[in-house]
């Protein structure tokens, strides 16, 4: 298009000037027009613009040199065909659908089936690409996969993203699938979800170096698990929900009930990571050593990376020694006093026996009476269960030192569990907090978020946010991890109808935890969920730096995009 | 036939005077303008002879009549009429009829029409790379990382120094701010603790606020200067050294204040200038049960040690600064922006945590001005000593000690040669037995289950052949003690009068660490250098303490500390485990880390300082390459 406007503009101006009067006016032709204008007093209307026209370079009555003439001329065709290249170059590769066409997809399909013949790697069957792409716990737009291809080794996903780039396909890793705010679902118009369960092995155990190697999609309990069988006397004390899964939780930056004593995901758990970079390399971040100073921790920028800077394969693990636990719960007449109690606890000499504290508030503590495992009906009160660790004695001085502190802030009951069986259900009725909720409401589906602050504000978010769900009309249940100052809410809604009053709740708690210094999420990741709320967190320019490193090490935005970064337009917006 | 093609210039497009060669032709294949070849062919004839044949000029082709529209050809001007116009040159037939019926102008009229289509066509293709270039995001071919063509970086003259230097003065104009006084800029790219040649800067300035480092970021990148930061000068790998076209030293001494306690939260906001030692110095004497538990060399600063990625003896129990205890950090960029990257809730999975960023990358990624640190509640401590007849003994007592569980926070091994440093330095109030020794620092809630934790370690070392345990019977004698293992490097440097060290540490998974001190001391010995050994041996990592007094003895030295490097890296280790990278340790990088993980470093770099202003030289070999 661009290209004939030269053209037709280079007709006009070509047409000399008495060319011009000679259709405007009829008159006759005259052999030497430029003179004649400049002094005569007879002009026509527009003999100005026709004046005007004789310093077109085409005009053969140009009054500059040929030099000049020439220069204006090249001028005006560069700048026409730099708008007829741009042009052409966004038809054909329009930026905001540069990923594959429908036609080019199928292409890669068949690629993909050809790289992995053996039945069942390559699926396209509709049930499960919709199984991989979205999640029965959270309720944020998501689009089905186009293929879901089974990863066995760290070479199918060298294998997988090569295909994947040559074709321009969006990939979407899934393991775990516990994630809760969108992270997994498809991409439109068509992701490859690559799914790393079938890479669930533990490769090495180093008893004597307290670490381990195992593949992306092995599950913590699993590792747990096996270490117990084994008779290692060691653990990996990250803790996230039942069904993680080590790929997971690196992508997530994830951490659980332990990280009270053992710190989260960004902390020094993971030594070694393997990635498959979205250019096909695959690199180790680091080696074995349990610390190292060699530049910075090319490790930490996957974790909390959504996988948005590479796959993960294969993971090192530091343990740490497993210690005798006693489980304990103290009752109090309100969520404030149990929150103020943490911290003195927290920070008295007994501080590093405390393993985990949690709070569970009295809707919580209902729904275990309900749909929870108890041998015996616990009271209906805001609660704060600990897991103490060490020996004998020092469990003993410790909970005496609980039991003081905790009496000083209100609490008038505090007791153990009586047996070690006890001690375990009270822990799974913790762990399978979103089940029991949802069990103790049969019917009613559950939007779970959470946010983080500094520990001496979160009696004030959590009080603010009671008060705020129950003048929204909102059934809600709380669980904290209140030594971290992190807190979940599980907000209860029957209907579609409800869902945009729980999205204006939560977006009002966020808000809320961002104005007491605080994050946006503690533990569940960015996804698509709080992107939104990324750039008021940490200021535009922590969010570009972010983003000019997503583009240094992704240029072609392959790696699950639409996730963690916040859009352009959106930022500032709210 | 006197023809000549002329290589053609401004000029002598309109000078009829050709130069003439008979019967010969120089062709002209194209003309250089800007490093480009115009792919056309400015063609100029002249007629010598009168008997000549008229160079027959090509008839359009095909594409020129089909595709180029007549009102494209250009009438010449009469003034810029070729003289050799009394030659009409045929086969302008495609010229539009009006034109062709004036030959007059004909010849200037092809050249010029060459020419301008020749221009367009250079514009044309200029612009499109340009629109092309930068956005090639979704429709480029897959990039490697590596194929990347970065060109070096450039930096200013030193004219434009002086410049910068002159503005800096301008900027700053407090006497104190901005020096170039020779001792000053030498001092502050020189240290008397490390073996690397002492390199100046060309200035030093003592900011005192970000918005400060700011200004001079930004002068510095208008005059293309280099920039390192300088604090505690702690530092043995030469981080702070100048770069060989000099720079900007930013010494951050005046950005030592503490902003902000928060105790409820168990944290605190400080400036990078501030020392680990001064912090908790300051706890206590507020009484605030709490402290900082990352603890390198004693006058370490805040800023430096994140730069470092240090650690230091409380890793063992409390882990390095790559762990959680840097919760925010207010950066500068290379760009002059000002970040923070966290805000200050314990934890937080919103995205790849950018503070990590800056941990351990010394100074390159940005200049860290605000820090926000994690503190842990202050607990009782002892201290245990036990010697070993041998090094290995002593490395396998402490992995089996560690998966006790019991409270340790510290466990160091000192051997005999800085034993007998220790007695020959003669701070300590006692003489020790010239043997392998494990400093223990236990950590519990009170004295019984120190002494608890104690009994359970003394029983394992007791396995593996420690003699004479001796546990301290009271604070003060625990602080006797623990100097002595806090004063090991100085009780070093007096064993050789007139030495320099050469400090260097390695780290490997901890069961290796037997075989690794036990080969290092062998070959230390063989060549007859006197190396003191201390570890932080919970973590796996060790320190050799090399002494040299003259350029022979440093390259022995040298060829060592390579064989140890390559030893540590043998076991799946470290070519540094606190020391950081530096100039010293940069050539071990590749072989540690892998190629493509190093060029990730450098792809990160290269995003955040394209122009390779910040600490050049440092960790990575070139950025550009």
């Amino acid at each position: 298009m661009s290209s004939l406007t030269p053209r037709a503009l280079g007709r006009w101006f070509t047409a000399r000037p008495w060319h011009i009067r000679k259709m405007a006016t009829k008159g006759p032709v005259n052999s030497r027009p430029a003179s004649k204008y400049s002094g005569s007093s007879g002009t026509p209307p527009n003999s100005r613009i026709l004046a005007l026209a004789r310093y077109s370079p085409w005009s053969s009555s140009f009054p500059g040199t040929w030099r000049t003439r020439a220069l204006i001329q090249s001028a005006f065709y560069a700048v026409g065909i730099v708008l007829a290249t741009n042009y052409v170059d966004s038809v054909w590769f329009p930026p905001e659908t540069g990923y594959a066409s429908p036609r080019e997809i199928k292409v890669a399909i068949e690629k993909l089936k050809q790289a992995f013949p053996e039945e069942d790697r390559v699926s396209t069957d509709p049930s499960v690409l919709t199984e991989h792409g979205s999640s029965d716990n959270s309720y944020h737009p998501a689009s089905p996969h186009a293929v879901v291809v089974r990863a066995l080794s760290t070479e199918d996903v060298v294998q997988i993203v090569k295909i994947a780039s040559e074709c321009r396909m969006p990939m979407v890793v899934y393991s775990g699938a516990t994630s809760l705010e969108g992270h997994y679902s498809g991409v439109s118009p068509g992701s490859i979800c690559i799914d790393m369960s079938g890479m669930d092995k533990i490769l090495e155990i180093h008893e004597a170096d307290s670490d381990l190697i195992c593949q992306a999609g092995a599950q913590w309990e699993d590792i747990n698990q096996a270490l117990k069988d084994k008779g290692i006397p060691l653990f990996f004390p990250l803790d996230p929900g039942p069904g993680a899964t080590i790929g997971g939780m690196v992508g997530t930056g994830c951490s659980g009930t332990n990280a009270v004593r053992y710190g989260t995901a960004k902390a020094e758990w993971f030594l070694n990571l393997t990635v498959v970079l979205p250019n096909g390399e695959v690199i180790k971040t680091r080696r074995r050593a349990r610390k190292s100073s060699a530049g910075f921790d090319t490790t930490k920028l996957f974790i909390g990376a959504e996988g948005t800077l590479g796959i993960v394969t294969e993971a090192t693990l530091r343990l740490a020694p497993r210690l005798p636990t006693k489980v304990a719960m103290a009752q109090f007449k309100n969520v404030e006093q149990a929150v103020d109690a943490v911290q003195d606890i927290l920070n008295s000499p007994y501080g590093p026996h405390i393993q985990c504290v949690e709070l569970l508030d009295d809707n919580m503590m209902d729904a275990i009476n309900i749909a929870g495992v108890t041998t015996k009906p616990l009271p209906v009160r805001d609660t704060l269960f600990f897991k103490i660790q060490g020996d004998d004695p020092a469990i003993k001085l410790a909970a005496k030192t609980v039991q003081v502190i905790v009496k000083k802030h209100g609490s008038d009951r505090f007791e153990f569990a009586s047996t070690d069986q006890e001690a375990e259900d009270l822990w799974q009725n913790r762990k399978y907090a979103l089940t029991s909720t949802m069990g103790a409401h049969p019917g009613t589906r559950c939007w779970t978020t959470d946010v983080c602050v500094p520990v001496s504000k979160l009696s004030e978010l959590v009080y603010e946010t009671k008060k705020d769900l129950s003048a929204a009309g909102l059934r809600s249940t709380i669980v904290g991890h209140v030594g971290d100052g992190n807190f979940h809410a599980l907000i209860l809604f029957e209907n579609d109808d409800e869902l945009p009053k729980v999205n204006d709740a939560v977006h009002r708690l966020v808000h809320r935890a961002l104005d007491l210094d605080g994050t946006c999420t503690g533990e569940h990741g960015v996804g698509i969920g709080k992107k939104q709320y990324l750039s008021e967190e940490l200021g535009e320019g922590t969010v570009e730096l972010m983003r000019s490193i997503k583009k240094a090490v992704d240029p072609m935005n392959l790696l699950n995009p639409g996730k963690l970064y916040p859009d352009n337009n959106q930022s500032r917006t709210h | 036939m006197s023809v000549t093609y002329h290589r053609a210039s401004w000029n002598n497009l309109f000078n009829s005077s050709f130069e003439v060669s008979n019967n010969e032709c120089s062709c002209l294949s194209g003309r250089h303008l800007d490093g480009f070849t115009l792919p056309c062919h400015i063609v100029a004839f002249q007629h010598k002879s009168r008997h000549a044949v008229l160079p027959r000029v090509p008839r359009p082709s095909f594409m020129q009549r089909k595709f180029l529209p007549s009102s494209l050809f250009i009438r010449a001007h009469p003034r810029v009429i070729s003289p050799n116009s009394r030659y009409p040159v045929k086969g302008l037939r495609f010229v539009s009829s009006s034109t062709s019926s004036n030959s007059k102008s004909s010849f200037s009229a092809r050249t010029t029409t060459f020419f301008a289509l020749g221009s367009a066509l250079i514009g044309g293709l200029l612009g499109f790379s340009f629109a092309y270039g930068p956005q090639s995001s979704v429709s480029a071919p897959p990039t490697s990382l590596s194929t990347k063509t970065v060109t070096k970086p450039r930096y200013g003259s030193a004219e434009d120094f002086q410049k910068a230097i002159e503005e800096l003065k301008r900027t700053f104009p407090d006497e104190d701010t901005v020096s170039t006084n020779p001792e000053d800029v030498y001092n502050h790219g020189f240290s008397v603790n490390d073996y690397h040649p002492g390199i100046s800067h060309s200035v030093v300035v003592y900011p005192s606020s970000t918005e400060d480092v700011v200004k001079i970021v930004k002068i510095a990148t208008k005059y293309r200067m280099p920039i390192t930061a300088y604090a505690g000068a702690t530092s043995l790998e030469g981080q702070f050294r100048g770069y060989s076209t000099g720079g900007i030293c930013i010494d951050m001494s005046q950005m030592n204040r503490i902003l902000e306690i928060n105790e409820a939260d168990s944290d605190l906001v400080c400036q990078p200038g501030v020392g680990w030692v001064e912090i908790n110095d300051t706890l206590r004497e507020k009484g605030i049960p709490l402290f900082f538990p990352i603890d390198p060399a004693p006058s370490a600063t805040l800023g430096g040690m994140i730069s470092n990625g240090c650690s230091g003896t409380n890793a063992v129990r409390y882990g390095t600064s790559k762990g959680e205890w840097f919760l925010n950090v207010t950066v500068v960029l290379p760009s002059g922006e000002v970040i923070k990257t966290r805000r200050r809730s314990r934890k937080s999975s919103a995205g790849f945590d950018t503070t990590k960023l800056f941990i351990g990358a010394e100074g390159t990624l940005g200049i860290i001005t605000e820090v926000t640190i994690r503190l842990t509640p202050v607990l009782p401590t002892t201290v245990a000593v036990v010697h070993f007849p041998d090094v290995r003994k002593a490395t396998e007592a402490v992995r089996d000690v560690m998966n006790t569980g019991v409270g340790i926070q510290c466990v160091e091994l000192l051997d005999d040669v800085f034993m007998h440093a220790i007695n020959n330095f003669g701070q300590s109030g006692r003489t020790w037995p010239i043997k392998d020794t494990l400093f223990f620092k236990l950590q519990g809630h009170n004295h019984a289950s120190l002494l608890e934790s104690a009994k359970v370690v003394k029983e394992v070392v007791k396995k593996h052949g420690g003699f004479d345990f001796q546990l301290a019977r009271n604070e003060k004698e625990a602080d006797d003690l623990w100097h002595d293992r806090k004063n090991a490097h100085y009780s070093g440097l007096a064993l050789v009068p007139g030495s320099r060290p050469i400090a260097t540490d390695v780290c490997v998974p901890v069961s290796r660490l037997p075989d690794l001190v036990y080969e290092t001391k062998q070959d230390l010995s063989t060549l007859g250098l006197v190396a003191p050994i201390v570890g932080h041996v919970g973590d796996g990592n060790f320190h050799a303490q090399i002494m040299f007094t003259n350029e022979a003895e440093l390259a022995t030295a040298k060829v060592v500390v390579e064989r140890m490097v390559h030893r540590a890296i043998a076991m799946d280790g470290t070519c540094t485990g606190e020391h950081g990278v530096g100039l010293g340790k940069k050539q071990y990088l590749v072989e540690e880390l892998g190629a493509g993980t190093v060029e990730l470093m450098k792809t990160v770099k290269r995003a955040l300082d394209p122009l390779g202003l910040f600490n050049p030289g440092k960790v990575m070999c070139s950025p550009g390459r």
